[in-house]
């Protein structure tokens, strides 16, 4: 699974998830993508789950493209602890993904099995989000 | 080559984000025509026949600028990130007979010899073509092959050269298929994973205090 082998910091702060993506915004490589329409934080355990999914579907054959990272820690205090004592342990590593990034493009396939791998890997993640098409996308 | 696009375009006089996105309001969209070393000139196009023009994003355009023709091709295409919407347009004039590079869509025919894959490497590639002229897409044919497909192999159409810098990198990469990872073994082995998150953000503890 995805996740940093060392980070500077390892309990920063929530990321913010206010305004739209600033890049990645276009297929850079495959012919088709999902786009993020909400934002949300991704884990690496639902990154992961989208790209089984996809590959399940397609098979053999094609290429996938993960271009979300998930390299913000996220901290959780344990159940039935009181308030204080500091903050919680590390719990999940999330991709802060904001409305408008292509976070997995795919190539290789035909239009029809990579629509509904893409389909698949959608259900995989916490927010709304649509597939994008290199024609569809111009 | 398509029929000859004419688009009505008025001279803007406001400028500014507010009048930009008033215009965007009307079903305007803000455009600057520039080209030839002269002047730019800042114009105002109809959204609706505007967005059907440039689905070819090579789309030779000529302006009607209040009574003035002027022939122009995309240059930028500014977009709204989710609506997909145009925001604003960079026109580059042109002129019959021109010759000016442009990147354009690589479309793949055929099948690879069995027991291959192929994967485009290249979604554009920079061809130089009269300004007339330019291609929509060129095609690159795959059939039977067993060997990367490089820039030498794409079908150009009469009068368009490739425009590459470099030749030897592949437009299309064909192989034999590389086994999928389908995630059997995370599942099987995803207890442990937990722990070793756990072990990485220790680790990741003692990194922080070797940094400070």
């Amino acid at each position: 699974m995805l996740m940093p082998r060392r980070v500077k910091y390892r309990k920063p702060h929530r990321p913010k998830r206010r305004g739209r993506a600033k890049g990645g915004t276009e297929l850079a490589f495959g012919e088709y993508g999902i786009q993020a329409l909400d934002p949300a934080y991704v884990t690496n355990r639902q990154i992961e789950s989208a790209r089984i999914a996809m590959t399940r579907h397609i098979k053999r054959g094609g290429k996938v493209w993960i271009n979300i990272y998930p390299d913000q820690p996220l901290t959780k205090k344990p159940a039935e602890v009181r308030m204080g004592s500091g903050k919680g342990s590390p719990e999940w590593w999330i991709a802060n993904v904001k409305p408008g990034r292509i976070m997995f493009e795919l190539s290789g396939v035909t239009e029809e099995v990579a629509k509904e791998a893409l389909r698949l890997a959608i259900h995989k993640l916490p927010m709304r989000a649509r597939v994008i098409s290199r024609e569809s996308g111009e | 080559m398509a029929d000859k696009i004419v688009i009505p375009a008025t001279k803007r006089t406001e400028f500014g984000k507010g009048a930009a996105r008033k215009a965007r309001r009307d079903d305007l969209i803000p455009a600057v025509v520039y080209g030839h070393g002269e002047d730019p000139i800042h114009v105002v196009l109809p959204g609706h026949q505007t967005h059907l023009a440039v689905r070819n994003p090579n789309a030779l355009i000529t302006l009607d600028i209040e009574g003035t023709e002027q022939m122009v091709i995309p240059k930028a295409i500014q977009r709204d990130i989710i609506k997909r919407s145009i925001d604003h347009m960079d026109l580059l004039t042109v002129r019959r007979g021109e010759k000016v590079t442009v990147d354009v869509y690589v479309e793949v025919t055929g099948e690879p010899a069995v027991g291959f894959e192929w994967i485009l490497e290249q979604n554009t590639v920079s061809v130089e073509a009269e300004a007339t002229h330019l291609p929509e897409h060129v095609t690159i044919d795959i059939t039977d092959r067993d060997e990367n497909a490089l820039p030498e192999h794409i079908q150009l159409p009469e009068g368009v050269t490739l425009a590459l810098t470099d030749l030897e990198s592949p437009v299309v990469s064909i192989h034999e298929p590389v086994e999928q990872d389908l995630g059997d073994k995370d599942e099987a082995t995803e207890g442990e994973a937990v722990d070793g998150e756990t072990a990485e953000g220790e680790s990741g503890e003692n990194a922080e205090g070797e940094d400070s």
